[in-house]
């Protein structure tokens, strides 16, 4: 038990529930937030008699415009410092914008970025009076990179990246960090709930898994990284995203957001091979003819 | 003199760059629609541009878009009156100054959310449905050189703005098979009433802002938007500034913003003398890199026009 606390949102699922773990690991006691109470209870009881922490359950919908305020309250009210915030819940909306469902779009909005910056906002000012404090903030690959047919999604994780990036460098002269994590595609519920579980970057790409992804994260959080990349591909993939166009990105990315077709892929792979295989007959064959012609002078 | 018989709804037409783009499609004989909060001000407006071009009608709709009922509102509005927007521009939007940690107002960065980004997705997604059964319509949309850049002292407004970035350009790639345009126009700091009424007076961006009149920025966005153009950065150094951006780590990139937003106080002549030093560092540093942004644009407008696939990768 190191005494400290930490308070992490999306708790019931994914990369959060792998979060728990890992705090509960180290000894801290936890803050556990989502709507799911009983989920979160389940794990707050396996994670208290594991580890011997204190963990307090907040079921609470990150849709709602209060549901920040509420929690600072709960935890002020019942004593709670939080040391470390983990800014994990998220959801998205798959679709063509001029399709998908607003409301859903707009609940995005609400818990990925209004919800995000409001709790960074009050557990901040108190981590800023106090002098110490973490906070990890859930951004994604697609922080920089536009989404079609996630595009609200993309567009709230660009948000999260500037608003961490800037508030970083308002933070230097502090002992508070802020890190920012971003995933790839990984293995949790998100594409199912997102609608998204056909597209090829879910069927056809690995995925990460969130263990992993949780384990980047709290290291690069515990050590004040400014921005962990989680996996290597992403990492190259992040370098790119940075310095080519948005255009460019944004149709890249649409190819892999398209449904899945595995009969299609497969006849692109087949058409690729035989393309590289008939140039590299080609190839052959002229490099062939070429020495046939050379003998022929000789 | 020409009526085109289109309209043009212009969110935040009351002042600054969403007035001087009122004023492009009013010479263009647009029929207007003018949303925002102060309608006086907009009856006024509404008055000047019959009186000055006299082609177009112009219809005033008061709405606070920090009010999460409003987009639908301002939708319904249009269906009573049957108008038909053609062109939808949203422009209305706001920043706050100051640490966010110690010295912001959380009420305002939440209404500057509502404002510059639900208020945004939302009015688009009600006006885009219907372009969309008629395929045909045209979007603006008011980024900055923020949405590239983060915004220390601002870091809540430069978030919105990147959000507004990247889902203009998403949206864009998924009506790429249809008649119907996203534009995206960049400003940089302009000489509007953006910085007062964000609490920005004084800063050396401020300073900078006197520079740049919003009827020039309001130009450049109008012609992009009518021409089709995926996005426009108004400015040179602004353009150069952002192709820095793509090239240069974020902490570098950032720290460098910081300085514009400092306030060298008093008039003081040290803090002055300061100030100007920061303005001339971000001067030579933007200038140092200029030849890279052109480069960098050159070959920006270059990949624009070649259909990339993925697949292309994988082979
Ligand atoms: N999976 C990926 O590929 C991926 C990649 C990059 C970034 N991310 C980000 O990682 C974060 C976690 O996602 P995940 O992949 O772990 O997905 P997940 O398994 O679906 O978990 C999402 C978590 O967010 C919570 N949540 C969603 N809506 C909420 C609401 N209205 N109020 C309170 N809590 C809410 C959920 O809890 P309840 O349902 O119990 O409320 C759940 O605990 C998100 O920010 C996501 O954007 C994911
Ligand atoms: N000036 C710059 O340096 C600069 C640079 C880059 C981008 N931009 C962007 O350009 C856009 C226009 O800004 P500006 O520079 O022209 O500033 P401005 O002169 O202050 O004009 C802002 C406009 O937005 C409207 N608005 C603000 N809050 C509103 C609300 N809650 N509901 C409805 N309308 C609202 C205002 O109308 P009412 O007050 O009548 O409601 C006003 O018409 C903004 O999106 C801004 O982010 C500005």
């Amino acid at each position: 038990m190191n005494g400290k606390t930490a308070l992490i949102t999306g708790a019931s699922s994914g990369f959060g529930r792998e979060f728990a773990k890992l705090f509960a690991q180290d000894g801290y006691n936890l803050v556990l937030v989502a709507r799911q109470q009983e989920v979160l209870q389940q794990l707050s009881d396996e994670l208290t008699q594991a580890h011997g922490i204190n963990a307090t359950v907040l079921a609470k919908d990150l849709a709602q415009p209060d549901a920040a305020d509420q929690i600072y309250l709960e935890c002020q009210q019942q004593g709670i410092q939080v040391d470390v915030l983990v800014n994990d819940a998220g959801l998205s909306e798959y679709g063509k914008f001029v399709e998908s469902d607003l409301r859903k779009e707009l609940d995005t909005i609400q818990v990925n970025v209004t919800s995000l910056v409001y709790l960074t906002k009050l557990f901040l000012r108190d981590m800023v009076a106090r002098n110490e404090g973490k906070i990890l903030q859930l951004g994604s690959t697609l922080s920089l990179i536009p989404t079609p047919l996630m595009a609200v999604y993309g567009a709230t994780k660009a948000f999260v990246l500037s608003f961490t990036e800037a508030l970083q460098n308002e933070l230097n002269d502090t002992n508070v960090t802020l890190t920012i994590l971003m995933p790839g595609a990984a293995d949790t519920d998100f594409f199912n709930k997102a609608g998204a579980e056909d597209t090829k970057v879910y069927q056809d790409t690995k995925l990460s898994k969130p263990e992993d992804v949780a384990r980047d994260g709290y290291e690069g959080l515990m050590s004040g990284v400014p921005r962990v990349v989680s996996g290597f591909k992403n990492k190259v993939q992040a370098v790119g995203a940075g310095m080519l166009p948005g255009s460019l990105m944004a149709a890249a990315m649409r190819d892999l957001m398209e449904p899945y077709d595995p009969d299609a892929e497969r006849k692109k792979k087949i058409t690729q091979y035989t393309i590289a295989g008939v140039v590299a007959a080609g190839v052959l064959t002229w490099l062939a003819l070429g020495r046939n012609r050379r003998s022929d002078w000789n | 003199m020409k009526i085109n018989g289109q309209t043009a709804l212009i969110t935040g037409a009351s002042s600054g760059i969403g007035y001087e783009l009122a004023r492009c499609f009013a010479q263009d004989g647009y029929n207007l629609v003018l949303v925002s909060r102060n309608t006086d001000r907009l009856n006024e407006i509404a008055n000047e541009f019959t009186q000055q071009y006299g082609l177009g009608k112009v219809t005033v709709v008061g709405a606070d878009l920090a009010q999460p009922d409003a987009p639908q509102r301002v939708y319904n509005e249009m269906n009573n009156q049957g108008i038909r927007v053609n062109v939808l521009v949203n422009d209305a939007g706001f920043g706050e100054y100051g640490m966010f940690a110690t010295e912001t107002d959380l009420q305002k960065e939440l209404s500057m959310i509502q404002t510059n980004v639900t208020a945004l997705v939302h009015l688009t997604k009600l006006f885009l449905r219907d372009m969309t059964t008629r395929n045909e319509g045209k979007i603006l949309m008011l980024a900055s050189v923020a949405s590239v850049l983060p915004n220390p002292l601002m870091a809540v407004y430069g978030a919105t703005k990147a959000f507004i970035l990247s889902f203009s350009e998403a949206l864009r790639n998924e009506l790429k098979d249809t008649d119907i345009t996203v534009t995206a126009l960049m400003p940089g700091a302009t000489n509007t009433d953006f910085f007062n009424r964000a609490g920005a007076d004084g800063t050396v961006a401020h300073k900078q802002a006197m520079k740049t009149d919003a009827a020039d920025v309001a130009r450049d966005g109008y012609e992009a938007l009518m021409s089709g153009k995926d996005k426009v950065v108004s400015g040179m150094m602004n353009k150069a500034q952002v192709a820095m951006s793509r090239v240069m780590p974020d902490p570098f990139i950032t720290a460098n913003v910081r300085k514009q937003m400092a306030r060298p106080s008093n008039g003081n002549g040290q803090h002055e003398k300061e100030g100007k030093k920061q303005m001339a560092t971000t001067g030579s540093l933007v200038g140092a890199v200029l030849i890279l942004g052109i480069v960098a644009l050159a070959y920006y407008n270059k990949a624009r026009y070649t259909d990339f696939k993925l697949s292309d990768l994988h082979l």
